[in-house]
């Protein structure tokens, strides 16, 4: 949604916001140091324990092919996050110098700019991805290069809107006629506006990444077997729901957890 | 007018994004896309070399890059979409059979967003800070951490594995809207019940809310003629952009419960690198957008005489 | 006889007291006015008795309107009277119209829904009301479409439309220009009559002047002084009301003219400026002497902000020159804003602002005795914009711009958010800044007396025919044609 209309409001209760940074930590430490504690081979099958439940040396029991839930738990974990922030690091950086250009040069290069991210607005993602994603060899890099496509369009148009705001206020015409020059006032103006606005959309764009790898990995044109994958993990144990409900539970549950932690880091702003 | 003049511009680039992107699609298609292509059209069987052959110097497939493209967007712009190279069917024919199934999903499921979201939104916006404001807040924010086929996986195994009381897939019957429509529209109604609530709580706190009161009509006179009117422009403007956010989940959401429609399509399109049809479909659902907005950018013109309203992407 | 009493009234937040207690008797046909400055409390006064108080904030009182004895701890018992006993004019009308409905049905429904009138009845009512107030053409206009003095001329005639006898006007001058406001005061006379109440709450002194009737001045939740409107304001017994009007630009003694020697700062020579494709002014040509102070006043509207902006180079003109005494340096021209905390970087600190100029241009050790120099405490420098007074940060903004050793200071109306004390401090603070740093001051403000008393010149800009400026000014300004 545009920017100008942010629906600004009290920032939700700090309560809200470190609530869902321990989350995000909380999973991340699982998928980070469970390995470590209770080693295991994400993808060492053994036919003879398939869906069996939990023990000492899988915690979470064992899948249809009899791998161990917790570790291609753990991996997956590792997988989708990396790939998200990946994405978002780099649209994140392309959508702020793109969208501090555009503000600061204004003209043609405004207008080309702004053109274009109006016109990836009208593409749904998921499409943009896909398209990519057939096109790259290599799924985990069409992912990056895909999803960064799609993310950067946002973090380009928050840029855009704060920095412009910005650079007409009085506070930047003041500071002009004093003699300072653009990277004081980028640094002591415009950043420490845009800072929480980046964060926020971040988070966000994490939370929308890996819910898009995850989603196409349910629909089978996502991450391949046997890659662990939270989302092709889920939709290859559905069918064993009543076999093994604690196998299809502990990713939705994990996947549930971490979009819920980076909802709540990124604080109420709607997009 | 301005305004769509910019529309009109954002459909042309659409278009050309989208071209460009199938047509880099085809030329990095593995194997002999000629071949393929030809394939397509004539059937397997009628395909030889001489065939293959038309259809390479047809669009240029061995010369240089950009005069292949510009003919590629040239067939793009005259609306000559080719053939299916999996069905062997027109692309138009195709989409235009796929379309109706996604349109009744997802016109259905919009419908009921907007009937569960932002009635919500308006009654915790008119209480900022509420009960049921909060409650909303959970809710909402938890529907929102949940992705649309972790809802659609909870509510299979819910209410048609474990209690049977509905169709897990299937096409055809009333019934079988329900699940899927659900699905698409709690997703919806979560974000647009914010988008109501944060309105109604930023509309109640404006002056002209206070002096409608103290002219002295009616809490309900004052919401239902002051209100609502003024709400309606920001959450027209919203549902106009979550069209993407509603075709994304009807890719999903059909590729789930096989419905057979327009997101069905493409996944399957893609799949099987048809280009063609991806390239008909990406086109309609990314014309689809700028229609539904333009429709929108109309409306809210109507109801908000001011101009240009800032929200618009 | 009277229709509006309160009695005892308080207002606390916790355990804090922001009113104290007070009462007040509206009669028929004689305004009653509250004066005050920012915090003074009487906007409180106003919503207590309204039953309007923000949440969180604690009345006390009796409160009795008409025939209703009412107590001002139960604020919900209020809302049946708002339109029908009590009606308030609001502070912004332009922003207190529904911007999405037209003007006469913001009327008719008012006629329709509170007083009961038929669907014709009541449209019939809106347009003889409007016709009335010479709005007949505006009744199918939108808000955005009317200009602030119809929207004001709208909003009285649907805060009214529900029949109430008493009216509370809060505020009904802020932002506007001086004709705009006898204007408003008239007005509001006038619907007043000779059967109906009217309480006015403001800080505007000419305002209160015009309208009259009995006072109450408040200060710090405290009443200082009560009487008719006339003798508190040629005879105030309290020094407090004496250093308020005292601070009213219309009282001020003028400055004394500065000495003009050496080549002007600036040579303002046919200057024209467009804004969006119209001529905001052209043909104005004048100089400002250093040391000097050059004032330019004007309606709003008139381009006097541009004007200023056109001799910092901030805008570009249209045709005409500016030319700047040979050597001046490019950071020789300074700015002071009319929101001051619009003018420094929100989310640092005031001190890091200071020092960052301080350590640009070598001045470090000045910013002591020039926070001296204006009052301000170092402990101001801790904090960040908001949370530092208009009047401190507007100094702290005078400080900013000397850290230059500026050659001019253009101060786009400087005050006009300011409450009269502090106004007149700051005014003050500019001109001895004037005389004491051989500073030129570029003076822009509405207020003509402010401008009148300050300046050693004053070119008066106004859209239609403009006045010869003063003959007897020590720097000349030409006439714009």
């Amino acid at each position: 949604m545009s920017t100008a209309e942010l629906y600004t409001q009290p920032a939700r209760l700090p309560v809200a916001r470190s609530l869902g940074a321990s989350l995000v930590i909380l999973v991340a430490a699982v998928a980070l140091i469970g390995p470590l504690l209770i080693p295991g081979d994400p993808l060492a099958q053994s036919l003879l324990k398939a869906l069996s439940g939990p023990e000492a040396t899988a915690p979470l029991g064992y899948d249809h092919l009899g791998r161990s839930v917790f570790h291609r738990l753990c991996a997956a974990l590792m997988l989708s996050p990396l790939i998200a922030l990946a994405a978002v690091l780099t649209a994140g950086a392309a959508g702020l110098i793109l969208g501090t250009l555009s503000a600061a040069m204004g003209g043609w290069v405004d207008t080309v700019l702004t053109t274009l991210a109006d016109a990836l607005l009208a593409l749904p993602g998921l499409l943009l991805v896909l398209i990519v994603l057939a096109m790259v060899p290599g799924t985990a890099t069409g992912f990056w290069i895909g999803l960064s496509l799609v993310l950067w369009v946002e973090f380009y148009r928050l840029t855009r809107a704060a920095t412009r705001e910005v650079l007409v206020s009085p506070s930047v015409e003041a500071a002009r006629l004093l003699g300072f020059r653009a990277p004081y006032i980028f640094r002591t103006h415009v950043w420490p506006e845009i800072a929480p606005l980046m964060l926020t959309t971040a988070a966000f764009g994490i939370a929308t990444a890996i819910m898009a790898i995850a989603a196409l990995g349910f629909v089978h044109v996502g991450m391949r077997a046997p890659t662990p994958e939270l989302g092709l993990m889920m939709v290859e144990l559905l069918p064993y729901w009543r076999e093994a409900p604690l196998a299809l539970l502990s990713p939705a549950i994990a996947t549930f957890a971490l979009l819920l932690g980076l909802t709540l880091l990124a604080g109420s702003r709607e997009t | 007018m301005k305004a769509l003049t910019s529309r009109l511009v954002q459909a042309v680039v659409v278009a050309v994004l989208i071209g460009t992107a199938t047509f880099v699609m085809m030329r990095s298609l593995p194997g002999d896309a000629a071949w393929r292509i030809a394939a397509g059209r004539y059937g397997y069987d009628n395909v030889d070399a001489a065939a293959a052959e038309a259809v390479r110097s047809e669009l240029g497939l061995d010369g240089p890059a950009l005069p292949a493209l510009l003919q590629w967007l040239g067939d793009l712009l005259t609306l000559d979409f080719g053939t299916s190279l999996v069905s062997g069917q027109p692309v138009m024919h195709e989409i235009a059979h796929q379309l109706g199934a996604s349109a009744a999903l997802a016109g259905i499921a919009l419908l009921l967003s907007v009937l569960i979201g932002p009635p919500l939104g308006i009654l915790a916006g008119l209480r900022p800070g509420g009960v049921l404001d909060r409650c909303l807040l959970v809710v909402s924010t938890g529907l929102k951490a949940v992705p649309q086929f972790l809802l659609a996986l909870i509510l299979i195994v819910l209410l048609a594995v474990q209690l049977r009381l509905l169709p897990a897939a299937g096409h055809g019957e009333a019934r079988h809207f329900i699940l899927p429509s659900l699905t698409l529209a709690l997703g919806l109604a979560a974000v647009n019940a914010r988008i109501a609530r944060d309105a109604m709580a930023r509309i109640a706190d404006m002056p002209f809310w206070r002096f409608a009161e103290w002219k002295g009509l009616s809490r309900r006179e004052v919401l239902m003629r002051h209100g609502l009117r003024n709400v309606s422009v920001p959450l027209l403007t919203y549902l106009g952009l979550q069209f993407v956010t509603l075709v994304e989940g009807v890719v999903v959401i059909e590729a789930i419960f096989g419905w057979p429609g327009i997101g069905h399509a493409l996944v399957h399109a893609i799949f099987s690198r048809d280009v063609p049809m991806v390239q008909g479909t990406a086109l309609v659902l990314g014309l689809g957008f700028v229609l539904v907005n333009t429709c929108i950018d109309l409306i809210v013109r109507r109801i908000d005489p001011r101009g240009e309203t800032e929200a618009r992407a | 006889m009277s229709f509006l009493t309160a009695t005892d009234i308080t207002v606390r937040d916790g355990a804090q007291t922001l009113l104290e207690p007070l009462s007040l008797t509206v009669t028929p046909g004689e305004p009653l006015i509250i004066l005050g400055e920012t915090g003074s409390g009487k906007s409180l006064m106003a919503q207590a008795i309204m039953g309007t108080l923000p949440a969180g904030l604690r009345a006390q009182g009796e409160v009795r309107i008409g025939a209703h004895t009412l107590s001002a701890s139960e604020p919900r018992r209020f809302r049946g009277l708002w339109g029908r006993e009590i009606s308030v004019l609001p502070q912004e009308p332009w922003l207190s119209l529904d911007p999405l409905m037209r003007a006469g049905t913001q009327v008719t429904e008012a006629h329709r829904l509170v007083r009961g009138l038929s669907a014709a009845d009541a449209k019939a009512r809106a347009s003889s009301d409007l016709g009335q107030l010479g709005l007949t053409a505006a009744a199918r206009h939108y808000p955005h479409q009317l200009s602030g003095g119809m929207a004001q001329r709208v909003a009285i005639a649907a805060a009214r439309a529900g029949g109430a006898g008493i009216v509370i006007a809060d505020e009904p001058t802020k932002g506007l220009d001086a004709a705009r406001r006898d204007d408003v005061a008239d007005l509001l006379l006038s619907e007043m009559g000779d059967n109906g109440g009217l309480l006015v709450i403001t800080h505007d002194l000419a305002l209160a002047r015009r309208m009259g009737g009995q006072m109450i001045v408040l200060r710090q939740g405290k009443v200082v002084e009560t009487g008719a409107t006339e003798t508190v304001m040629s005879a105030a017994r309290e020094a407090y009301t004496r250093a308020l009007l005292a601070a009213d630009p219309e009282s001020w003694t003028r400055r004394a003219p500065s000495r003009r020697d050496g080549p002007p700062v600036v040579d303002v020579h046919g200057l024209s400026v467009a804004r969006g494709g119209r001529e905001l002014f052209s043909g104005v040509g004048f100089d400002v002497a250093a040391g000097g102070v050059f004032g330019i006043t004007g309606p709003s509207g008139c381009g006097k902000s541009t004007l200023g902006d056109a001799v910092l180079g901030l805008v570009a003109p249209a045709a005409g020159t500016v030319t700047r005494r040979a050597d001046i340096g490019p950071h020789g021209f300074q700015k002071l804003y009319q929101d001051p905390v619009a003018a420094f970087p929100r989310k640092r600190r005031l001190g890091e602002t200071l020092n960052d100029v301080a350590r640009m241009t070598g001045e470090s050790a000045r910013v002591a005795p020039l926070l001296e120099q204006l009052g301000l405490s170092p402990t101001l420098l801790e904090r960040r914009p908001g949370a530092v007074s208009g009047g401190e940060l507007q100094r702290l903004s005078i400080l900013r711009a000397l850290l230059r050793r500026p050659a001019l200071i253009f101060a786009d109306e400087p005050t006009s958010r300011l409450d009269p004390i502090t106004q007149a401090r700051v005014i003050g603070m500019l001109g001895e800044i004037a005389m004491t740093e051989g500073t030129a001051i570029l003076l822009v403000s509405h207020d003509a007396a402010l401008v009148r008393n300050t300046a050693d010149a004053v070119l008066p800009l106004g859209k239609t025919v403009l006045p010869e400026p003063q003959p007897d000014a020590a720097s000349v300004a030409t006439a714009p044609h």
